[in-house]
């Protein structure tokens, strides 16, 4: 590979229309150069569709496609410059390992001594020089999405666009492949973006991620600000797992906040508040909540029974039923547990003022 | 069919039946055609090469093998270019309205082959294309389209379309994406559309009938004109001869589909 060139991608206002149905709705984002992007979302976001209209496969009802400020909105896919790895992969198959490699270099016109040696180059990055003479289908499915990976890079694209690149390759092969694209990302500093319904990929792999839900932007940030801070209760259920309790605001102060949920008083730290009396919805993380021994106290305490619970090799997944919030889902880790968990057994839940965070309802955000 | 019931002796019965129905009046022409007899029969004395050698040696039979050849050649030359950018067109449009295009390709094969030479008849009267070769082979080739449609809408069925997006996506251009990806992957459809095309000119005979006369004289058209005046035996061997040939190409298009997979 050459000295890299990162490009910066902008999608303004971008919509797709089919009929009266909205697939994408008024997208607007930007990608800095060398950035990893992950457009994230459920199957019907609109997130593949964004990736089609990056890529050219698909025309923008409204809005632009912008890279480095230049508008490419109308230009064909194959003027683009970006390499692709798609779903499923898409190598041809009549064509050798090293040929399919090739393939894009062919269509530059270059000659087969620059063609072989950029070709060698693109499978060394992807350790697979060993089996340039074989035919995909006599590949494994890892070593097929290493061949789409060096087949979309050996060109030296703008952009690298990658549509659900894991979800053909079981959970293991996954999380190395994970490893190995966040390491080819480094290596070959390009700008990325990649769709996934996977949201521990997104996270582990991202500079940033955008979550889509019905073809809008929900929020885009980078992977701890989204998980830290969800703006809305779909971002904080579609990323990791979340309890959400409801109450009413009591009193608001400089550096926080009261609720009140039936007979029980929360507390919650942070700046901005709705006013006294308004409904509030707090996000919080299983993780955040332990569980309180003896004399323990916590600034939000709440009492339970456990009502079921599983063992999941790290740790413990419990739910504990409460008077006032529900059911609440409790992470505990396993090594030096301070219970053995069984049903109906009582607990006491604690958690501080700053580990829930405030998120709006779905509706109010939009 | 394996792990399934084997037939009943009814079935079997009923399909060697069949079998036989569908062979024997093809196969009754091979003990004819080497018949000691000077018209057409079966042999009663003993056997006898000699219509063969007859046929083989008759410049009339020759010429007329030869013209059908190069008319059948030529013809399958029209249908595999026609049909198949017209199956590839449809198959990128793919759109309802492309239905309508291959139903009307497919019209050469519904329509009786005597109507449209009726037709044919009175244009090519007007454009100057009776009894010539560039005629026969145009009228030939285009009935050839149906089979070329069909075999490679078949192929092309098969084909994934990413694999066409994903070859634009690098920057092949349309031709080059023709050229290197889809191509090669249906060339298995294309061979088997242009067997079905050579095999459709090689023994057309009512287009021929009506659209031909002296300038332009066929392989089946001197089978039939020598069947209505003279009988002669020599029509037994280039029946063989022609059983023999088209067998060689179906034996061909098997040989290509099993390559395939």
């Amino acid at each position: 590979m050459s000295a890299p060139v990162a490009h910066a991608l902008e999608l303004r206002g971008l919509s797709k229309r089919y009929g009266s149905f909205i697939a994408v709705d008024a997208v607007s984002l930007r990608v800095d150069r060398g950035q990893f992007l992950t457009l994230l979302g459920p199957s019907g976001s609109g997130k593949t569709t964004i990736l089609m209209a990056i890529a050219g496969f698909v025309a923008p009802s409204e809005g632009a496609v912008l890279l480095d400020g230049a508008d490419i909105t109308g230009l064909s896919p194959e003027r683009r410059d970006f390499g692709m790895v798609f779903q499923g992969y898409a190598l041809f198959p009549h064509m050798t390992v090293a040929e399919n490699v090739a393939f894009p270099l062919r269509v530059r016109g270059l000659s087969r001594a620059d063609r072989d040696a950029r070709v060698r180059g693109a499978l060394d990055l992807v350790q697979l020089a060993a089996f340039a003479g074989r035919r995909p289908s006599q590949l494994s499915g890892g070593q097929q999405q290493r061949v789409a990976l060096a087949r979309a890079l050996v060109f030296d694209p703008a952009l690298l666009l990658l549509d659900e690149p894991l979800s053909a390759l079981d959970k293991k092969l996954r999380a190395e492949l994970q490893d190995e694209l966040k390491a080819l990302h480094r290596r070959v500093g390009r700008t990325f973006v990649n769709v996934t319904h996977d949201q521990e990929e997104a996270l582990s792999l991202s500079d940033q991620v955008a979550i889509l839900n019905h073809g809008r932007l929900v929020q885009m940030g980078a992977p701890e600000a989204l998980y830290e801070r969800p703006r809305t209760r779909f971002v904080a259920d579609f990323l990791g797992k979340s309890n959400f309790l409801q109450g009413t605001v009591r009193e608001v102060g400089a550096t926080g906040m009261a609720l009140q949920a039936g007979a029980t008083r929360l507390v919650q730290a942070g700046a901005a508040h709705p006013a006294p009396g308004r409904p509030a919805l707090l996000s919080l993380r299983p993780e955040k909540i332990g569980l309180l021994a003896g004399a323990e106290t916590a600034e939000n305490e709440v009492a339970g029974t456990i009502a079921s619970w599983a063992y999941l090799g790290a740790g413990y997944s419990l739910s504990v039923r409460t008077a006032d919030l529900g059911e609440i889902r409790v992470a505990l880790p396993a090594w030096r547990a301070p219970i053995a968990p069984r049903e109906g057994l009582p607990v006491r839940l604690g958690w501080a003022a700053d580990a829930a965070v405030p998120v709006l309802e779905d509706a109010d955000a939009a | 069919m394996n792990g399934g019931y084997p037939a009943g002796p009814l079935a079997r019965s009923i399909a060697w039946a069949t079998v036989l129905y569908l062979l024997l009046p093809i196969t009754i022409v091979i003990p004819v055609s080497v018949t000691d007899q000077r018209y057409l029969s079966l042999p009663e004395h003993g056997i006898s090469f000699r219509h063969y050698a007859n046929l083989l040696g008759s410049e009339s039979w020759l010429a007329s093998i030869q013209q059908s050849f190069w008319i059948a050649l030529g013809s399958t030359l029209i249908a595999v270019t026609a049909g198949t950018l017209c199956a590839i067109g449809c198959w990128r449009i793919g759109r309802r309205s492309t239905e309508l295009v291959r139903a009307l390709m497919l019209l050469p094969l519904i329509i009786p082959a005597i109507v449209y030479a009726i037709g044919l008849y009175r244009w090519f009267g007007t454009l100057d294309l009776l009894d010539r070769f560039l005629g026969v082979t145009l009228a030939h080739g285009v009935t050839g389209i149906p089979y070329v449609v069909i075999t490679v809408s078949t192929a092309l069925a098969a084909f994934d379309p990413r694999l066409e997006q994903a070859a634009r996506g690098m920057g092949a251009s349309l031709g080059q994406t023709l050229r290197w990806v889809i191509l090669p992957r249906i060339a298995p459809g294309i061979a088997s559309g242009a067997i079905f095309a050579f095999i459709h000119s090689w023994d057309e005979l009512v287009l021929v009938l009506f659209i031909a006369s002296r300038n332009v004289f066929t392989l089946p058209r001197k089978i039939w004109d020598g069947i209505n005046e003279n009988l002669d035996p020599s029509m037994a061997a280039v029946a063989v001869l022609l059983i023999v040939f088209t067998v060689a190409l179906l034996a061909l298009d098997g040989a290509l589909r099993a390559r395939r997979q």
